[in-house]
């Protein structure tokens, strides 16, 4: 997961995932065990439960935080702090790493794989343990595809078809580490221009962008809309859970493992141990496979356990190793991704949708006329739909992709964020417009 | 003694002068009333003496005790709100008990006292209804009773018959009357009701536009009235602008009147209906309008320019004037009043 | 006896206290309502409100200008006040009606359209919208129907009319209560006499009653506006990100302090309500009929005719079957299994009811502790205000209640952020974690965030009660403090109790503030589990059978306290009529 790691208290605090949960070890171990997660209970609890029975002396508390509220939290309570972090994001633990918040170990567990996808599963200095892996990709209803006779997808691509027009959903990046991922992934397997052109003609095709990262799978459960972009675990778990829905990884995809750290200063450092062994044990691995949870082990042998079709990302190769992910360039740009999206797709939606409306009916009409005019008009159309106004390098450039971030005094200061966005704005309103007149032109073009 | 004692208080209300530099006393024992019209200010100075608000100058006593900045629920006077203000989720032993808590009195005795307090008013068979519950009539006793149990040195009423029914009026301000002198309390009375303030006051203040009028016993200010507020105000007077010369000749345009005592000078005759004798046969009245009243027959009458209004005794040998005959007009001398 | 002639006696110095008719009592209670206030609601506020101006070094107001040169705040503020003024139109249409209906008629169950009415109100925002979605979504339930029976769709929860759809059946409650509050007080005379001099119908309903009872109205629709404006979780969940709210929020929480176009907007918000709902109160000054006549009884009930009886009852079936919708959306989903693409769950089942009964307890309990604490905290505040407002002279007292009031247009965001900003570094002692997120600050949170309603109701049932009540107190020996314990606030128990169960019942299901300040599962209240169990992806059952039971739950205490609140009345009545 990219990493949205400074972002201070209050941004984070507003944030609002929910996490939950936790286990605490046994034995000579200490009476509590206070864990800070981004996880929802749905997947800690069965791990707590399980641990608390192995360990009965040990009392578990969960602190659900969004994983930007739990990084601050950690930060804010170094006099007092709690025993462990638990969540998803890499990059996360590498600030709490870096702000040196977490403490070392090196775990007893065997049989744990080194890499998943293109990243080690642990951290190779030992500070965070990768427990699960996690990949991105495409959830359906079956029942809302039957109904509206649409094709299975297997690929970003697919998603660009004309058929999934107003069947698809997505949520903001800015809104959701897994989605931003997932953008920055297309982005880097696709090249910055191509990614953009990708997204934006599948963006086309979207109902609606959720701000929430559950909205998107929540939407698919229900049948609001067919065709979901999402996280594994949010379309293996709902299909474990019964519902219509069906979950595929593009090949562009990527692979990161969500991890689990103990705090500098825990004052139940040996329960932390004991709850990171159970973690990598056979017993905490196989929870992993709960209907209700469904991320993929690390435990590389748990998968002889699992049901028919459990994706297994050290065997199937191809799983998540085509992208290998540039963290540096990610960092850079991160607010500045989330921004250009928001301006580009989330807050034009309408105005996009409209335009690619145009550009599908002017596709088809081409087609049938075989007018040159049309086709020139048609190009140009969607010339304008796939653009956006930041080229890669000035994406990388601190003084645009500054504007984005927080103030320091070791940065230069850039320009200012509201002036970007306006420009972006317009520039989006502008482009919309036109490929909509253009595309209407070129459907009537004989 | 004096039971009250009021000194030159004034009070603005938003800067609107309210009262101006009142003076009286209230005599201990004695019942008094404050007669006015509406806005002339005697509501306000009774919620004075009984602390709501504080003078803007002048000093409020009552007995010996300068109470003029002491707080309502220090000052021991008592005082029955017009609308009776019974608190509605009390019962009327509550409403009558809570004053008596306030002292800090004994459960016992309260108890009692309740009883005597209710029993004086005749409703200790209602001591536990709630005041919805009563009439009118009733509820105005309850309030009475509420106000007495405490034994304030000073009872206060405002206009406290003014809900009631004509019937029941008259009933209550006896009752009230009856029991003041009973009590020996020294009370004051607010109204606009003259024939209220006449029935049951010793004396009475006369209000208007926040100054005293006039203060004296009901049939001082019905016969010699000092001015012409409080002619009018108390009863029907005529009044008739004119001059009085030095050898007691009153006159005015159209008419004229020997014998009047007082000095030379511009002066307002003033007399009451009943002090005028109407004579069959023509003369300087003619009759614009009558009203048979059943003991009385009220004239109105012009004279000259003036318009008079006069009594007239019936029975069955008494001439009766039909409206536009023209009349002969007496005025008693001896009973007219000079007003300047 | 002639005139006493009198000279002017010395000009007395009253002190500052017998100026401003107060005591020290008075001067006590305002001094905790202005502490609290000001720790609670102008710091925190305040504390966000001051980004907006700063640049890091000075004062500035450049984020302002960068507001206003912006296409998409421009567009956002328009959409907002469109919503907002549509919102209260659909509501009007729909409060209007039922509170005529239910007043003017001798009507069954004119009860039970009051209670129903006030349901709508103690759905969490977002439950209702998510329910909402199932019902009337693209593929919810109805269009469903539609497209089997008639081959189309209707596009209700779609855009900025969706948000005005569930918004306005959210809010509508607010116009029926105080508009019927009005209609209710307005004196029988009134309308006899308009009709004795000939108006009748829809001349003597829109020259006579309607006006009469604007009061109410305004009061009604200025809370909708605000709270319609101020609302994040509907077009959020609807998607809708073009309008002011949404996109406070979106900047708030996810680009951070780098961008104070967040706090710009928040700052905007928090002016406009704060505008809207002052001059709601400025058009009301003088007007307020319903109060100079009092005990007016009301109008006269009369029987409907057939057509009307059939006109009547047809319309309440169908405004409650709208306004219902939700609740029977959350129900479904409660006892569904599965429920995907469907008119109705696949199969109905009770786990999800078993699972939070197991699991669910504490989120109850904190419910109960924390919103009851608030609301007890508002009632208090509430009954302070209203008596420093109206029976005392001290200055600044209309402030206290003009900054409490302005509260209803603070959203919840924004206190949680000021909360967290000038609390979390406060340490509690004995290692008890940061100030701001001890589980007490979400009661007082609640506290401010409802202390609006409770005061309104204290101040209406204050003006209701005649002066003199407390003078005879006063008069009989009572200092202000007995008066007001023994007298006052028996008096105004109804209105308290109202206030109380107001705030309450929408603390129970506040979401945004708790969000922020919530840390830990064990001290997080409902609303937070029903948020935490939505969130699930194997499916939202539990979540909606925790929000069904939060839903009984404050429909119950709203019930059972009308119930106390009607005897208590009865008790001191007669013939129905208050004294």
């Amino acid at each position: 997961m990219p990493r949205n790691t400074r972002r201070q208290i209050l941004a984070a605090a507003a944030l609002v995932p929910l996490l939950a949960a936790a286990p605490a070890f046994a034995q000579t171990l200490e009476e509590k065990l206070v864990i800070v997660t981004s996880f929802s209970r749905d997947v800690t609890g069965p791990f707590v439960e399980a641990f608390q029975k192995k360990h009965p002396g040990t009392k578990v508390e969960i602190q659900s935080r969004s994983t930007t509220a739990g990084v601050s939290f950690i930060r804010e309570t170094r006099s007092n702090p709690p025993d462990m972090f638990w969540a998803s994001a890499p990059d996360a633990f590498e600030v709490l790493k870096k702000g040196n918040l977490l403490q070392k170990y090196t775990p007893a567990a065997t049989g744990i794989a080194q890499r998943v996808g293109p990243s080690p599963v642990n951290d190779p200095e030992g500070f965070y343990f990768g427990f699960a892996a996690s990949g991105y990709g495409i959830m359906y209803n079956t029942r809302y595809m039957r109904a509206n006779n649409l094709p299975v997808p297997k690929e970003w691509d697919d998603l660009k078809k004309p058929a999934y027009f107003g069947h698809v959903g997505i949520s903001a990046p800015s809104r959701s580490g897994t989605t931003h991922l997932t953008v920055e992934t297309i982005l880097q397997g696709e090249g910055w221009n191509k990614g953009w052109a990708t997204m934006l003609e599948i963006a086309g095709n979207f109902a609606s962008v959720s701000d929430r990262s559950f909205g998107v799978p929540d939407a698919v459960n229900s049948g609001q809309y067919g065709v979901g972009i999402v996280i594994d675990f949010f379309g293996l778990s709902a299909k474990a859970s019964g519902f219509p829905v069906e979950f595929v990884y593009p090949t562009i995809t990527t692979m990161v493992p969500a991890n689990i750290g103990i705090v500098a200063g825990s004052r139940n450092a040996n329960a932390a141990r004991a709850f990171v062994e159970f973690l990598l044990s056979e017993e905490g691995q196989t929870i992993l496979l709960d209907p209700k949870i469904q991320r993929l082990p690390v435990r590389t042998a748990i998968y002889d356990k699992a049901p028919a079709g459990y994706p297994n990302p050290f065997k199937d190769t191809s799983l998540g190793s085509r992208v290998t992910f540039d963290n540096d360039a990610s960092e850079t740009r991160y607010e500045l991704l989330n921004s250009l999206f928001d301006r580009m797709i989330t807050f034009r939606l309408k105005e996009l949708t409209e335009a690619w409306k145009a550009i599908h009916a002017a596709t088809a009409a081409v087609e049938r006329s075989k007018s040159a005019e049309g086709g020139r008009l048609l190009a140009e159309a969607r010339r304008l739909a796939t653009t956006v106004p930041v080229t890669e390098a000035q994406a990388k450039d601190p003084q645009i992709a500054g504007a984005f971030q927080e103030k320091k005094p070791d940065r230069p200061v850039a320009a200012r964020q509201a002036e970007f966005e306006e420009q972006w704005d317009a520039f989006a309103r502008r482009n919309y417009a036109e490929a909509k007149t253009l595309a209407e032109r070129a459907a009537a073009a004989r | 003694m004096t039971g009250v004692s009021i000194d030159r208080v004034s009070f603005d209300y938003g800067g609107a002068p309210i009262l101006d530099a009142v003076s009286l006393d209230v005599a201990k024992g004695e019942f008094f009333a404050f007669l006015g019209p509406s806005g002339s200010g005697k509501t306000t100075l009774l919620r004075l003496v009984a602390g709501f608000g504080i003078p803007t100058a002048g000093t409020i006593r009552v007995g010996d005790r300068d109470v003029t900045s002491v707080p309502p629920w220090k000052r021991n006077v008592g005082m029955v709100f017009q609308s009776y203000a019974l608190w509605p989720h009390m019962t009327v032993a509550g409403n009558v008990a809570f004053g008596l808590e306030q002292r800090g009195m004994a459960r016992a005795d309260i108890a009692a006292k309740v009883r005597a307090g209710l029993d004086l008013v005749g409703l200790s068979h209602l001591a536990d209804r709630r005041p919805a519950q009563l009439s009118g009539g009733q509820q105005q006793r309850v309030a009475l009773a509420r106000t007495l149990v405490i034994e304030p040195e000073v009872l206060l009423l405002d206009e406290p018959l003014s809900n009631l029914d004509a019937k029941l009026r008259v009933e209550m301000r006896q009752e009230i009357a009856a029991l003041q002198r009973k009590l020996g309390l020294t009370t004051i009375y607010v109204t606009h009701d003259q024939e209220e303030a006449n029935a049951v006051a010793d004396r009475i203040a006369v209000l208007d536009g926040g100054k005293i009028q006039q203060i004296g016993a009901p049939i001082d200010l019905y016969d010699r009235p000092a001015n012409r507020f409080v002619a009018a105000f108390l009863g029907t007077a005529n009044m008739i602008e004119g001059s009085l010369a030095a050898g007691g000749r009153f006159a005015a345009e159209g008419f004229a009147l020997d014998g009047v005592s007082g000095a030379a000078g511009p002066a307002c005759l003033s007399f009451r209906p009943q002090d005028v004798s109407l004579a069959a046969g023509g003369g300087a009245g003619r009759i614009l309008h009558r009203e048979f009243l059943g003991g009385t027959i009220r004239y109105a009458v012009a004279l000259g320019p003036h318009r008079i209004v006069v009594d007239t005794v019936h029975h069955r040998e008494a001439p009766v004037f039909a409206p536009g005959s023209q009349v002969g007009v007496t005025v008693d001398p001896g009973r007219v009043v000079v007003l300047r | 006896m002639t005139a006493v002639l009198a000279t002017s006696a010395p000009v007395r110095r009253a002190s500052l206290l017998a100026r401003w008719r107060a005591t020290p009592f008075h001067l006590v209670c305002a001094g905790i309502v202005a502490a609290f206030l000001v720790a609670f609601l102008v710091v925190p506020v305040g504390s966000v409100v001051f980004i907006a101006f700063w640049d890091g070094q000075s004062f500035t107001l450049v984020h302002f200008a960068d507001f206003f040169r912006t296409s998409i705040m421009i567009e956002s503020t328009w959409n907002s006040i469109y919503v907002a003024v549509m919102t209260v139109a659909f509501a009007t249409l729909l409060a209007v009606p039922l509170a005529y209906i239910t007043v003017r008629f001798r009507f069954r169950g004119a009860a039970l359209i009051q209670t129903l009415g006030v349901i709508p109100l103690v759905m969490p925002p977002f439950v209702g919208a998510v329910a909402m979605q199932l019902v009337y979504g693209r593929n919810g339930s109805i269009n469903l129907l539609l497209m089997d029976w008639f081959g189309f769709r209707l596009p209700f929860m779609e855009g900025l009319n969706g948000v005005i759809f569930v918004e306005g059946l959210h809010y509508f409650p607010f116009i029926l209560l105080n508009l019927s509050a009005s209609l209710a007080n307005i004196d029988s005379a009134m309308e006899e006499s308009a009709q004795n001099l000939g108006a009748s119908g829809w001349r003597l309903f829109s020259r006579i009653v309607f006006p009469l009872a604007m009061p109410g109205y305004i009061a009604g629709a200025a809370l909708v506006f605000a709270k319609v404006f101020d609302d994040l979780a509907t077009p959020l969940l609807l998607n809708v990100t073009n309008m002011l709210a949404p996109q406070a929020y979106l900047r708030v929480t996810s680009v951070g302090l780098a961008d104070p176009m967040g706090y710009v907007i928040s700052t905007i918000l928090v002016v406009l309500s704060v505008v809207a709902v002052w001059l709601s109160m400025l058009s009301l000054r003088n007007r307020d009929f319903a109060t100079q006549q009092r005990g007016g009884g009301g109008l006269a009930k009369r029987d409907l005719g057939r057509a009307e009886s059939v006109a009547a009852y047809g319309f309440v079936a169908f405004a409650l079957l709208l306004a219902l919708s939700p609740h029977i959306g959350i129900l479904l989903l409660s006892f569904g299994t599965i429920w995907s693409f469907s008119v109705l769950p696949d199969a109905f089942t009770l786990a999800h009811y078993s699972t939070i009964f197991r699991d669910a307890g504490g989120f109850m309990a904190n419910t109960v502790l924390y919103c009851g604490i608030a609301a007890l905290i508002d009632v208090v505040l509430g009954t302070m205000i209203a008596y420093i407002a109206m029976r005392t002279g001290l200055p600044g007292r209309n402030i206290l209640d003009q900054v409490a009031m302005a509260a209803v247009a603070v959203p919840g965001l924004v206190l949680g952020i000021g909360i967290l900003r000038t609390y979390f570094s406060v340490e509690l002692p004995f290692g008890g974690g940061s100030l701001a997120t001890f589980w007490l600050m979400l009661a007082i949170a609640y506290s401010v965030r409802r202390l609006p309603y409770a005061l309104r109701s204290c101040t209406a049932a204050l003006q209701q009660l005649h002066h003199s009540l407390e003078e005879a107190a006063e008069n009989l020996g009572a200092s202000k403090a007995s008066t007001l314990t023994r007298i006052v606030v028996p008096l105004m128990a109804g209105g308290i109790l109202a206030g109380f169960v107001t705030s309450f019942a929408t603390a129970a299901v506040e979401l945004s503030a708790t969000l922020l300040l919530v840390t830990r599962d064990a001290t997080a209240p409902l609303s937070y589990g029903i948020y935490v169990y939505m969130q699930s992806p194997a499916g939202r059952g539990p979540g909606a059978a925790l929000g069904v039971v939060a839903v009984v739950v404050v429909a119950v205490a709203t019930w059972l306290s009308y119930r106390v609140a009607e005897q208590d009345r009865a008790k001191r009545t007669r013939n129905g009529m208050a004294i």
